[in-house]
């Protein structure tokens, strides 16, 4: 799930950047460190939007660095529980497959693909259906239910599911 | 504040909606670090219970956006608790299966398939046995093949000796790997020589194996020589194993391999490495093409590199590794009774190892005690009778000085004289090499 919210930060910042551009500085500075970042609470950073309000500066002793308090919104992306993903399979491989959402990596174990399934070998492995109307392989988009979430420092992991109705590949690749 | 807006769940005070956030948020983010683990698991309890507090206040109030969403997500928590699950494996430390979390020191790392999977002992055996019926019905056994020394040869370009500084103006283009055999990687300060013959060798192995890489060098090497060696990933898609992966230090295993041992040959010229899996392996005669690599093994002769000459692509030892492949897999599948899971490929392996010197008697003269027990213990492997008393029988005398009495003996009986490297030859081409080729000189100092 996308969420627009409001976060601060504590951004230290360099006496050469002091100066008419001075909140532009900041800015950048606060875009390169928090875009692309994860952390536990609020899941991943995609864009800051805005800046809110920036507090007053505090000179650091001895170095010169001037410490700002930061409030700004940006849009974060989290992965609930139960929450239905569309997703780009990566790899396939007997164990299951894996996909991303974005920075999300899911992995689709073979006890949680449909029974009906079958893995194939070969140089494109793929999960395929007795019939083979169905097929799941690298780059297939897959809708999924996230069943299981954990979010690192710097990544995000889940756990799916595509054995329940409406889920599996809403777009493959091979027929496009 | 569009958090509140864009919801649809949204209907009564936006501060609520908050507020049920936080908790939520709370109450799914673990905290990493592992010591705090114990901490956000009671965190966890604590939040919940005020949950359902919070949930039977609500209620009583009437239905709140925020009670409905309590209930539901308390109702999934609930229905995975209810079917018992095994936790067939891990990934990023939650079960694979129901998505619960678990503590991630259980079960055996799978970092060379995708970061942070691990499966448990039985769910190793249950693939082992799915992959294994079907492979067999595509008449596909296993191959693990080892890179530095067996499939190829690296050395850091600054190791290039003056003698194979020519090399640095013969290298192939990277453009397209598949056509060349010498490469210089420039980010890794190293340059490559693929074996000769090797291209064809994994072309008809793909055939009859399913192949895996696995490499004591550390895993971006181990890429990249799979890039080289495979530049379409038809063979190693996911199957490169590295020394990261392994779970014992300096040893390999093929516990982390995804095929039954009864299934498996191993080529690799590192004996020691494979000390459990001893008799799935085929041991391959060192490839050095590069004069640091010779000087690595203590070989002070000229590199194939210095002399400009190179492997013979056809008779080279790849070469009579796929045709003794070739025989081990059509003796597994064709020529062997009974069901196809009870076969075992270690036995038809020392059963081809111990057809090579079949009907050679054997003894020894003048060897270096501490390599006799080897020596030995090879030539029995390879089907030959070692005796320790000159008997009318013997067939082939073993020495490395031609003056020893037996070795006159051998002279005098027009029996076989041969240096020990008869031996090792026959075990790295499995064949029994022409006696002529290995002649034993006289020492020039007589005693």
């Amino acid at each position: 799930m996308f969420f627009h919210i409001v976060l601060e930060r504590n951004m230290q910042l360099h006496p050469r950047y002091f100066g008419r551009n001075l909140r532009d500085n900041l800015v950048s500075k606060l875009m390169k460190d928090v875009e692309g970042t994860c952390s536990g609470r609020h899941g991943f950073v995609v864009a800051v939007t805005g800046i809110e309000n920036i507090g007053k500066g505090i000179i650091r002793d001895g170095t010169g660095f001037v410490t700002f308090p930061v409030k700004y919104q940006c849009v974060v992306f989290r992965p609930f529980k139960g929450e239905i993903l569309e997703a780009v399979v990566t790899m396939v491989n007997k164990m299951g497959f894996f996909a991303e959402a974005g920075p999300v990596q899911i992995f689709v174990s073979n006890h949680l693909i449909p029974d009906d399934m079958e893995f194939q070998t070969g140089d494109m492995p793929n999960y395929t259906t007795s019939d083979g109307s169905v097929k799941i392989q690298k780059d297939s988009e897959v809708r999924l239910k996230i069943i299981g979430t954990r979010v690192d420092a710097t990544e995000i992991f889940c756990i799916g599911t595509i054995k329940d109705d409406f889920l599996g590949v809403i777009n493959d690749p091979a027929t496009v | 504040m569009s958090v509140v807006t864009d919801s649809p769940a949204h209907s009564s005070g936006s501060d609520d909606f908050i507020s049920y956030l936080n908790d939520a948020l709370d109450a799914s983010s673990p905290d990493s670090s592992a010591d705090e683990e114990a901490e956000t698991q009671d965190e966890f309890e604590d939040v919940r219970n005020k949950r359902r507090k919070l949930e039977s206040t609500e209620e009583t109030e009437g239905s709140t956006s925020e009670g409905i969403m309590e209930h539901k997500l308390v109702v999934a928590e609930s229905s995975v608790k209810v079917d018992v699950c095994t936790h067939p494996g891990s990934f990023g430390e939650m079960c694979i299966r129901c998505g619960q979390k678990l503590d991630g020191e259980s079960g055996v790392t799978f970092g060379y398939i995708h970061k942070g999977l691990r499966l448990h002992d039985e769910e190793i055996s249950r693939l082992r046995n799915t992959d294994m019926k079907k492979y067999l019905f595509s008449k596909k056994l296993y191959l693990v093949l080892d890179l530095d020394h067996t499939l190829l040869n690296t050395t850091i370009l600054g190791h290039l000796s003056s003698e194979e500084l020519h090399l640095l103006n013969e290298t192939d283009s990277l453009e397209d790997v598949s056509k060349g055999s010498l490469f210089k990687l420039e980010h890794m300060h190293m340059m490559t020589k693929l074996r000769p013959f090797v291209r064809t060798f994994l072309k008809e192995a793909s055939e009859m194996f399913e192949m895996y890489i696995y490499t004591m060098g550390d895993r971006p090497y181990a890429l990249e020589m799979a890039k080289l060696l495979d530049p379409q990933g038809e063979y190693f898609n996911s199957k490169v194993i590295s020394r990261d992966d392994g779970t014992q230090r300096h040893q390999k295993g093929l516990d982390i391999v995804l095929g039954q041992e009864s299934a498996v040959l191993i080529l690799d010229d590192t004996e020691h490495a494979w000390m459990k899996h001893k008799n799935n392996l085929i041991l391959m005669e060192r490839y050095h093409f590069f004069a640091s690599s010779c000087r690595q093994f203590g070989f002070n002769c000229k590199s194939l590199a210095e002399t400009k000459s190179d492997e013979n692509e056809t008779d080279g030892a790849l070469a009579k590794i796929l045709e003794m492949l070739k025989e081990v897999h059509c003796t597994f599948f064709d020529k062997l009774q009974g069901d196809l899971v009870d076969r075992d490929v270690r036995q038809v392996l020392s059963s081809v190892r111990g057809k090579i010197l079949s009907g050679c008697v054997i003894i020894f003269s003048r060897i270096n005690h501490g390599a006799l027990p080897t020596l030995k213990r090879i030539a029995e492997q390879m089907g030959a009778t070692c005796l320790m008393e000159l008997d009318p029988t013997v067939t082939h005398v073993v020495a490395t000085d031609a003056g020893t009495e037996k070795s006159r003996w051998a002279v005098k009986e027009k029996k076989f004289l041969v240096h020990p490297r008869w031996i090792e030859a026959a075990n790295y081409f499995w064949q029994k090499q022409p006696e002529e080729n290995f002649v034993v000189k006289k020492t020039t100092n007589p005693l």
